[in-house]
């Protein structure tokens, strides 16, 4: 009898024991991917830095080269028209990561309507909801909702070629190879926003839990 | 042949010559050059600048400066000279003198015509608009719906009347036909600023068709290059480019059918005049053509200064100053940036 409690009560401290040990390997992974999102998030901002002060040294290249006529702020197209990037919101169903991811739609065509959107692959995410779309423009009417797909069609290289085209077209349609490698290194500013948006918000929530189990384990 | 120019130049030009020789005295040195590169903030430019002959243009200008400011009242600087010279001078000389202005004058009705496209209110294009391009009937071009009545409105009493002949059509102006407009404007003004050099005769003749040559081949460069990837057909590539020039008429012929940069090096290669620009860059790269043609451009503009009783000295001031203005706008956007490390990436050199 003794023997059978001795038994249980060792079989209750090693599942305790086992508990203990789970729960420190969880905060310790906690911890690994605040620090990793962390590092992730101290690149980017290194990285869209850089990225910036390349196109902005581009295009001050381009203003040198085709003249200061032909770039300047009073050639900026105010006709309304629709915005050729745009930012979708998703929301995770994750009962662990409950927040919103980013997703950049860019050079989405204006004739094709919603059919031929671009959307980054490794960053495609759908749920049952259906994507709520944010427009960026402040041209836009009112926010439209795509209908609920699987996964978009991609819209070929030189229909990207275009839109990047038909954007740079109020300086004239014979511009500069500066001025096409500015509007590149911008295009990669807004991308690396957008990466920037999504891991600050793993590195807060990570944060969070890491902070709720230090308290937990001070209480 | 020379016609005596010796004889009669002074006449008329002697004062007007050595004006301009002393103002091209006041052009920026490398030594000027080395200072601004050095200064930490457009302020110190500024201060750099006091001691030049753009001291009195800056002096009055509050902190903080912006680039666009110090280009500005450069560029005021120029306008003073060139009203100067322009009052002064007789015939045939003020003509040649308002025709280094159409250029700009081509530039300002192109800016007005895509501003009011795009719905931009026409005070702040006119505020944009180069100063030596500036006439009369400037702001009446925000009306005009197509080319023909831009012709019929505006351009029909503007020196630019005779360059449109080939480009008035009923089409409604969007971006393309904009550029072509552009273009051919600037293809027709070319051929007749050539054309009336070649009048002149002398040295004058002879100067300035080495200049005017290499700036209508930089432009059939400029033009392969920028229209490569795009909607722009051959044929319709070939249209914008002079007819004169070293690659007149069979590099363009060549030009117009490149599809890349290393094509177009390979027709620029056999021209003995071009392989020394072609040959500062590695192949595929582009980056720096453009600091290369403005070399050699400069190098040809401060040739023309040898030579004494023709009118290529003024042409050659006036863009050798404009070259000045590009480098002091460079080396502002470099020290507003805080990349001072790529500031010698432009800056072309004058003396």
């Amino acid at each position: 009898m003794e023997e059978q409690d001795q038994m249980q009560s060792s079989i209750e401290v090693e599942e305790v024991e086992e508990q203990q040990r789970e729960g420190k390997r969880l905060e310790e992974e906690n911890v690994v991917r605040f620090l990793d999102s962390l590092d992730s998030y101290v690149t980017l901002l290194d990285s869209l830095s850089s990225t910036l002060r390349q196109g902005w040294l581009e295009l001050a290249s381009a203003r040198q080269s085709m003249g200061a006529s032909r770039i300047n702020g009073a050639l900026l197209d105010l006709k309304s028209h629709s915005a050729a990037t745009s930012l979708q919101v998703t929301h995770h169903d994750d009962e662990i990561l409950n927040q919103p991811h980013f997703t950049l739609c860019k050079w989405a065509s204006s004739k094709n309507g919603y059919g031929d959107e671009k959307l980054r692959e490794n960053k495609l995410q759908t749920n049952s909801d259906g994507p709520q779309l944010r427009h960026r423009s402040q041209f836009a009417g009112t926010p439209e909702k795509i209908p609920e797909t699987k996964g978009a069609p991609l819209i070929v290289d030189d229909q990207v070629q275009k839109e990047r085209t038909k954007s740079l077209s109020m300086f004239g349609t014979l511009v500069s190879p500066k001025l096409r490698a500015a509007q590149l290194s911008f295009e990669t500013a807004l991308e690396t926003l957008v990466e920037i948006a999504n891991v600050r918000l793993t590195m807060l929530s990570t944060s969070d839990q890491v902070r709720k189990e230090l308290e937990g384990t001070e209480g | 042949m020379y016609g005596f120019e010796a004889l009669t130049f002074n006449i008329h030009a002697g004062y007007l010559e050595a004006i301009v020789r002393g103002h091209r005295a006041g052009l920026l040195t490398a030594a000027d050059y080395n200072n601004l590169c050095q200064c930490e903030t457009l302020d110190d430019i500024k201060m750099h600048l006091s001691a030049t002959e753009y001291g009195s243009y800056l002096q009055n200008e509050p902190s903080p400066l912006h680039t666009t400011t110090i280009v500005e009242k450069c560029t005021l600087k120029l306008v003073d000279d060139y009203k100067h010279m322009l009052c002064q001078a007789t015939e045939p000389l003020s003509t040649f003198l308002e025709y280094i202005t159409y250029g700009h004058m081509i530039d300002n009705v192109v800016l007005i015509v895509t501003g009011t496209l795009h719905e931009r209110d026409v005070q702040e294009l006119l505020e944009k608009c180069h100063p030596l391009g500036m006439f009369d009937s400037i702001a009446t071009l925000a009306v005009a719906q197509n080319m023909r009545e831009l012709y019929r409105l505006v351009l029909v009493d503007t020196p630019l009347a005779p360059y449109f002949s080939e480009c008035i059509t009923s089409e409604d102006l969007d971006d393309m036909n904009i550029e072509i407009m552009r273009n051919t404007l600037y293809k027709a003004y070319l051929e007749d600023f050539y054309r009336f050099c070649q009048k002149l005769g002398g040295a004058t003749a002879e100067i300035m068709s080495d200049l005017l040559s290499f700036e209508a081949d930089r432009r059939a460069v400029n033009i392969t290059i920028n229209s490569i990837g795009t909607e722009l057909t051959r044929d319709d590539r070939k249209k914008l480019y002079s007819n004169f020039g070293l690659f007149y008429p069979y590099g363009h012929e060549e030009l117009a059918v490149c599809e890349d940069i290393d094509q177009v090096r390979g027709v620029m290669e056999k021209y003995p005049p071009y392989q020394s620009i072609f040959s500062k860059l590695s192949y595929g790269e582009s980056q720096m053509l453009d600091k290369a043609f403005y070399e050699e451009e400069v190098k040809r503009l401060c040739l023309a200064f040898e030579q004494q009783f023709h009118y290529g000295v003024f042409f050659a001031y006036m863009r050798l100053r404009e070259q000045e203005i590009r480098n002091l706008m460079w080396i502002s956007e470099c020290v507003a940036q805080n990349q001072k490390s790529r500031v010698h990436d432009s800056v072309v050199f004058i003396f």
